[in-house]
């Protein structure tokens, strides 16, 4: 088995849940203007759901549209009841941010209290794992990619194609001048909540599927590569996010075939500095 | 410990202020001086009735034992063993009368495995427990951090560390009863080589605890003339191994050490059986792996019969019928089903887990003391430990608390002997044991595959 090749395999899959999650961040953050840092917490809520409906006997496939409705309505929540508040206040983006991060505290010790401090698994098969070239995955990892790829499309098609899409991308570009183009960018950005929210959970479920056994504080360092992925690419941006993923994703698992793999995380950081000193927009970002 | 409140009162009249203050607002008419100082005394003898322990004084105050550990993060699985250790041992001595009449409670610190989170838990749990007596806990994880606190706090510690920097360090009120990690590492190693290993790979994670076992593994691995064919460090806070997992696979080993709690070595399992073609590398943890947590995680991620299969670990010889084991499991099994956190898997693991056994004696040995010296005052009861555990000539072996107090009430030297076997503490504190190899059986349950003798670990001692 080559080593590289393998490892290319692994970056694909990384980057495919990734993908996901940052796009879902990045349109959140794009339309309503909070970087909320409590989306991986709310990932984890969606794979908790994902997990309580997996274990009553529904599919994990049946479960994961559970957790995105679930993780839907959270977000919609976190909306209406915590950070619109603080914005009608003319709450600053930082506080904004300090209040997200306060929120992912509470969600995800929350869900410690509920589940406690060990992992759970769902009930589920890998399926066969297949080999091409050098690749070696699984069935339900070549699900994982097929869904994070039916997502990136289904986005595309949202933001290009759809009156809710242009809105959104209207809504993001100039919130005010939106407004007195008739659109109603309120009820835009509660549904950009419930779309990124339903993304959220989707990640949430397919990242707890592939790596297995999860808990309450899975995806702490999976938020750091979301904002990675995000600001790699260029905040704000859908296809800049989709790229960033997969840059991260190929940068870690790549890596750890050359250095000592704990560090492989510290690689993708390096890489994300010295791109954002070279251009600070991003890659796909506009230069100011 | 609870006569701190009559040590108090000097001090406090020792300040300056407090005398100035005394004299500017003291009371000019006698009667009235007389009625403060009436008073002062009464309230004085009070407060010592309140604050004080020990059977000279008749309280019946409740004691505290505090398990501190780690509830959250990747080691989250060890704290809940030993509270259930904890919880147990209390509800066996509370059901015997108690300490000196005290009934004896179990609280918790959470150090979620961390030295920058434990030392805060540490101070918090010192300046909030009341009359706490005793700390069980202190995995390797927060114990370099937190053993020197609850030290200078004079409180009696029975620690889970197996970290070799305190096996020549005095802490007075530090005591072990597990070896040091590098005895464990090479237990591992004569595993390896009992079943016919002779290619090794590590897997270890990057936490304090696991990095301890790296480099003995490797000295150990060389000196029985083995061949170290990987060595992966494990982000305890990553989520995959993929690639640690394809390292592993590509350098074809017989077999894999490996201790990284939490998700990661579930996961690692399961990406290694992938990566080999569904196929399972045998596994050689450490004694760690024994709890009903790691059994269940692992068993979800690849299998019960796989893991079964392919699972071995040291673990300390304990014994598995006798007094000294039917007492232990009675205890115990008093608080199944009630200990939060610890409702996971098959329950008579925890009978194994040496976090359980050997805290259940620490326990035992301490309340022991108590009883032996007929005061909580820890400066009294400290040194009951070692004459109980080591034992002195003359003494009669006891294998519970009941038992203990029944003997010491009748007059008797004694000298405990629970589930861990006999204790023999040096001038640190520590009595390690020795060492038997455990597998699994497919329902989760732990089984004693063979022993480990000490020529056997001698021989891979570098």
């Amino acid at each position: 088995m080559s080593l590289l090749l393998a490892s290319v395999g692994f970056g694909l899959i990384t980057s495919a849940v990734l993908a996901v999650a940052a796009v879902g961040f990045t349109l959140q953050f794009a339309v309503t203007d909070v970087l909320n840092l409590a989306f991986a917490a709310v990932m984890t809520a969606g794979a908790f759901t994902a997990y309580l409906v997996n274990e009553q006997g529904y599919s994990v496939w049946v479960a994961l549209v559970a957790a995105m409705a679930a993780s839907s309505l959270l977000s919609v929540a976190l909306n209406y009841f915590v950070y619109s508040p603080f914005q009608r206040r003319g709450a600053a983006p930082i506080t904004l941010v300090i209040v997200s991060l306060g929120m992912a505290l509470i969600i995800e010790f929350g869900i410690a209290a509920f589940a406690g401090g060990v992992g759970v698994s769902y009930q589920m098969s890998q399926g066969r794992t297949i080999t091409l070239g050098g690749l070696v995955l699984t069935t339900v990892q070549l699900t994982i990619i097929g869904i994070s790829v039916v997502v990136m499309a289904g986005v595309h098609a949202l933001l290009r194609y759809t009156r809710l899409g242009k809105a959104m991308r209207a809504t993001a570009a100039n919130r005010m001048l939106a407004r007195s183009s008739g659109i109603r960018a309120g009820r835009v950005i509660a549904t950009t909540w419930a779309v990124t929210g339903a993304l959220c959970g989707l990640a949430g479920t397919v990242f707890a599927i592939d790596i297995g056994t999860f808990d309450s504080s899975s995806t702490d360092i999976f938020l750091i590569l979301i904002l990675a992925a995000v600001f790699l690419g260029g905040p704000g941006n859908a296809y800049a996010a989709m790229l960033g993923a997969l840059v991260i994703g190929l940068i870690t698992e790549v890596s750890a075939v050359y250095i000592q793999a704990d560090y492989k995380y510290a690689v993708a950081f390096v890489v994300l500095l010295a791109m954002l000193a070279v251009r600070p927009s991003g890659l796909l970002g506009v230069k100011t | 410990m609870f006569e701190s409140a009559h040590a108090a009162a000097p001090a406090a009249a020792r300040l300056p202020g407090a005398a100035r203050a005394v004299r500017r607002s003291g009371p000019r008419r006698p009667w009235l001086r007389t009625a403060c100082v009436a008073g002062a005394v009464t309230l004085a003898a009070a407060l010592s009735a309140c604050g004080s322990g020990g059977s000279s004084s008749g309280s019946t105050a409740t004691l505290t034992f505090a398990d501190v550990a780690p509830f959250s993060g990747p080691d989250a699985a060890l704290g809940p063993i030993y509270l259930v250790s904890c919880d147990g041992t209390t509800s066996a001595i509370n059901e015997a009368g108690g300490i000196l009449g005290h009934k004896v409670a179990c609280t918790t610190a959470d150090t979620r495995g961390e030295p920058a989170d434990a030392v805060p838990a540490v101070g918090n749990l010192l300046s909030t427990a009341k009359n706490l007596e005793l700390v069980i806990g202190c995995t390797s994880d927060e114990a370099a951090s937190v053993v020197p606190v609850i030290n200078k706090a004079k409180t009696v510690m029975f620690c889970m560390t197996g970290q070799s920097e305190f096996d020549h360090v005095k802490y007075p009120y530090f005591y072990r009863l597990v070896p040091p990690d590098l005895a464990e590492s090479y237990a591992m190693t004569v595993i390896a080589q009992n079943l016919g290993y002779q290619k090794i790979a590590l897997a270890f994670g990057n936490d304090i605890g696991s990095q301890t076992f790296v480099q003995p593994a490797v000295a150990a691995i060389a000196k029985a003339g083995l061949q170290l064919v990987a060595n992966e460090t494990l982000d305890l806070h990553a989520t995959t191994f993929r690639t640690e997992a394809a390292k592993i696979v590509a350098a074809h080993p017989d077999a894999i050490m490996t201790e990284a709690l939490g998700n990661a070595d579930p996961t690692l399992f399961a990406e290694i059986k992938q990566l080999n073609g569904g196929k399972m590398i045998p596994i050689i943890g450490t004694s760690a792996a024994i709890s009903p947590v790691f059994y269940s995680a692992c068993a979800k991620a690849v299998g019960a019969s796989d893991l079964a299969a392919n699972f071995h670990a040291d673990n300390l010889v304990t014994a598995t019928s006798g007094p000294a084991y039917d007492a232990f499991t009675k205890a115990l099994l008093a608080v199944k089903g009630k200990v939060s956190g610890a409702q996971t898997g098959d329950f008579t693991t925890y009978f194994t887990a040496p976090g359980a056994v050997h805290l259940y004696d620490g326990m035992n040995l301490a309340a022991l003391a108590m009883v032996a010296a007929g005061s909580t005052d820890v400066a009294k009861w400290k040194p009951w430990i070692a004459k109980i555990g080591n034992g002195v000539p003359g003494a009669v072996v006891v294998n519970s608390f009941a038992q203990g107090v029944a003997d010491l009430k009748a007059g008797k030297q004694i000298r405990y002997v629970g589930p861990g076997g006999p204790t023999s503490f040096d001038a640190y504190h520590d009595s390690p044991g020795i060492f038997q190899i455990d597998t699994y059986s497919t329902s989760g349950a732990v089984m004693v595959s063979g022993n480990i003798s000490a020529a056997q670990l001698r021989a891979v001692t570098p």
